[in-house]
């Protein structure tokens, strides 16, 4: 749509967030985070429920007020807007799509207050509805439409509007996982078409890591990483990141010799003594060591060398285009190995020993001392307060 | 020689096992003893109601001895024996009743709804205190209210005479706490997001109010709205009360004329007329309210007629 793309060129879309805080009476949702999001760039915030994501994009809505800080809007202050007064969208986790207006007069709803002509309104709800796809449905109610198409007026609902930021509070959610993995690539397919700056809100890693130009992880109101995709899940900061991004093997180590720059580090987990060239290399004590199971080598128990453990298979599962193979090391750690289907059996079977190969260019030194990944794991998927799972990872 | 066979595995007498006499009857069983009852509390309380509305139909002029059907005391033109239709006393009843409970909900209903929405969307303290105040009329005596506003309107607010205007300002004290209770569950199943998203697409507090939460309370407003008049037709105490020197509602009616008057079968017609305006109303309202929310989930119309029940 060449039209949208040069009414796009004056709208702008450049956020800035400065030390934005949020505090409920006795919960600090946000605590100070700042962030800098360019125009037409595809932005994620990326955590689990109760880090503070939906928060930090509620006020920049405007639905909730800052308890400090500011939002900047191409260098305007909006903090202090109601939600009608700023040049900002959104897209609801539910839709809240008015169940008594059709699809055509929910679409055209916000343009009512913006002293249209008639017939331009027509025109900009039928395109509208256009670019979501969903010609032929304007005299619908939202309760006739699937999930899908519901989540498509609520698209088209709000960039009718051109707003300059659109926010996009989990709207895949509620979508069953084969109709989200079609919607990511059409939704930022849509961002691209646009042109429109999207602040996008979601607890799913896949979905930050396909759509996203930069994404923000976020942990208990902080932002705990900061990059593109790529960086995020290549580099995590932390074992948090490491964790929260996808499967990582994540085990507990002592540092022998620290490295620095581009000389390695020499660790020791038990009794057994590793290389490392990736990560903080020059960290000391008690680190944390990362590895993709993707990177993690099955060898033969007789095979001996640098950076090999001895181990034994715990439980081979068979995925399709790959074999995820669980192997206890010797010195008590689980790893996940993920061996490609490349037409030959997986030689392993649960019980043998085998030699555990962690190439140094794989593993990957994270700084100790942070959240085990237990305790990621209750912050994720159970439900205390953000606040109670800060206490316990001291 | 078959009996000389002998079968080494034979070590236990095949006899099938007794079934073990039910001491208990099975937890599925038909609660008879429930369903009794619950006839029984039906019948108690329906039968009397019954008779009352067969005698409005009785040909002769008693109250206790039934002499055939026949229509008079509804619209029967002796002059001896007024029917609804044509005695002035009682056809000015059954007017008054109806003017009083149209006025009475037509100012109850917008005054509940401001509140209800003030209550729920107003943040602070103020609005649990008053929450509070909603379902005053659950637990204070409706005589008491009655009685106390007597002396308020006798005393302080002069200006409203007893009568009409004192019977109007007390019944929709008494009646608010319908739409405001209705509506604002129905303000608390929405939920904000609505408005939320309203305001998001640039309408104003007012505005998303006006164009978004109203339509959406449409069904709540129309079940209080049922509700209000079905209860002012029904009141006695507060229209007894207050009442002034102009003509009498039909449950008051009833009362003074129940003893002594010589009204006979047209007093049943009255009261029969009552009970059908209340079911009517309330048949109404609860097809209306089914229309009204037809496609959504979770069934609120069955949290309606529990309302209703009280």
């Amino acid at each position: 749509m060449p039209g949208s793309r040069s009414a796009r060129a004056s709208q702008g879309g450049h956020v800035e967030l400065v030390e934005l805080t949020k505090s409920f009476s006795d919960v600090t949702a946000v605590a100070g985070i700042s962030v800098e999001i360019q125009a037409g760039e595809f932005f994620s915030l990326l955590g689990p429920s109760g880090c503070g994501k939906t928060t930090t994009l509620r006020m920049v809505a405007g639905f909730e007020e800052p308890t400090s800080g500011a939002i900047r809007l191409d260098g305007k202050d909006v903090a202090s807007l109601p939600p009608n007064k700023r040049n900002v969208n959104t897209v609801f986790q539910s839709y809240a799509l008015f169940p008594f207006l059709n699809v055509s007069d929910n679409v055209a709803f916000g343009l009512k207050y913006q002293s249209l002509p008639k017939a331009e309104i027509q025109q900009r709800v039928t395109e509208a509805l256009d670019l979501v796809q969903l010609k032929g449905y304007e005299r619908r109610r939202p309760g006739q439409l699937s999930g899908g198409q519901q989540q498509r007026v609520a698209l088209a609902r709000a960039l009718v509007l051109k707003p300059a930021v659109l926010l996009l509070d989990e709207p895949l959610g509620a979508l069953d996982a084969k109709l989200r993995r079609s919607l990511q690539v059409e939704l930022k397919a849509l961002q691209e078409r646009v042109g429109i700056t999207f602040l996008y809100v979601t607890h799913d890693q896949e979905e930050a890591l396909t759509m996203s130009d930069r994404l923000a992880v976020m942990s208990n109101g902080h932002i705990a990483q900061l990059g593109s995709p790529r960086e995020v899940y290549e580099e995590p900061a932390d074992a948090y990141v490491a964790d929260f991004l996808g499967v990582s093997n994540l085990m507990e180590a002592r540092v022998v010799t620290p490295g620095s720059g581009t000389t390695p580090c020499r660790l020791s987990i038990g009794e057994f003594e590793l290389t490392a060239e990736c990560g903080r290399l020059d960290a000391t004590g008690d680190v944390k060591l990362a590895i993709r199971p993707e990177r993690v080598q099955l060898r033969p128990y007789e095979e001996n060398g640098q950076n090999r453990v001895p181990g034994m298979v715990e439980r081979v599962v068979f995925l399709g285009s790959a074999t995820q193979v669980f192997v206890r090391l010797a010195p008590g750690a689980t790893l996940q190995s993920l061996v490609h289907n490349d037409g030959e059996p997986v030689g392993f079977q649960q019980g043998s020993a085998v030699k555990v190969l962690l190439p140094p260019d794989a593993l990957r030194v994270l700084p100790g001392g942070g959240v085990t990944v237990a305790e990621i794991h209750e912050e994720t998927f159970g439900d205390q307060p953000p606040d109670l799972a800060v206490a316990s990872t001291t | 020689m078959a009996t000389a066979v002998i079968t080494p595995t034979a070590t236990a007498p095949s006899a099938a096992p007794v079934p073990a006499k039910r001491r208990r009857r099975g937890p599925w069983r038909h609660p008879w003893g429930l369903e009794g009852f619950t006839w029984l509390y039906l019948i108690w309380s329906i039968v009397p109601i019954g008779v009352a509305v067969l005698f409005s139909f009785n040909r002769g002029k008693s109250q206790s001895s039934f002499q055939g059907l026949s229509l008079r005391w509804y619209t029967g033109t002796s002059k001896a024996y007024g029917s609804v239709l044509h005695d002035p006393t009682l056809h000015a009843a059954v007017v008054q009743t109806l003017k009083l409970g149209l006025f009475v909900t037509l100012i109850t209903i917008p005054l509940g709804v401001g509140f209800a929405i003030g209550i729920d969307r107003w943040r602070g303290r103020t609005s649990n205190g008053l929450n509070l105040v909603m379902i005053f009329s659950f637990v204070v005596p409706e005589l008491l209210l009655a009685v106390a506003l007597m002396f308020v309107f006798l005393q302080l607010l002069k200006f409203i005479h007893l009568g009409d205007g004192a019977e109007t300002a007390a019944l929709v004290v008494w009646n608010i706490s319908w739409p405001a209770i209705i509506v604002r569950a129905r303000l608390v199943t929405i939920g904000r997001v609505f408005e939320e998203a309203a305001a998001d697409l640039g309408a104003s507090r007012f505005s998303a109010i006006w164009r978004v939460l109203l339509p959406m309370l449409m069904p709540a407003i129309f079940a209080s709205a049922v509700l209000t008049f079905a209860s002012v037709i029904d009141d006695f105490v507060i229209v007894e009360q207050l009442s002034g020197p102009g003509s009498q509602t039909m449950s008051v009616l009833i009362y003074s004329q129940a003893h002594g008057g010589n009204n006979g079968p047209a007093l049943n017609a009255l009261a029969t007329l009552m009970l059908l305006f209340s079911l009517v109303v309330a048949g109404l309202g609860y097809v209306a309210y089914r229309l009204m929310t037809k496609g959504e989930r979770g069934n609120t119309a069955a949290a309606l007629t529990s309302i209703a029940g009280m």
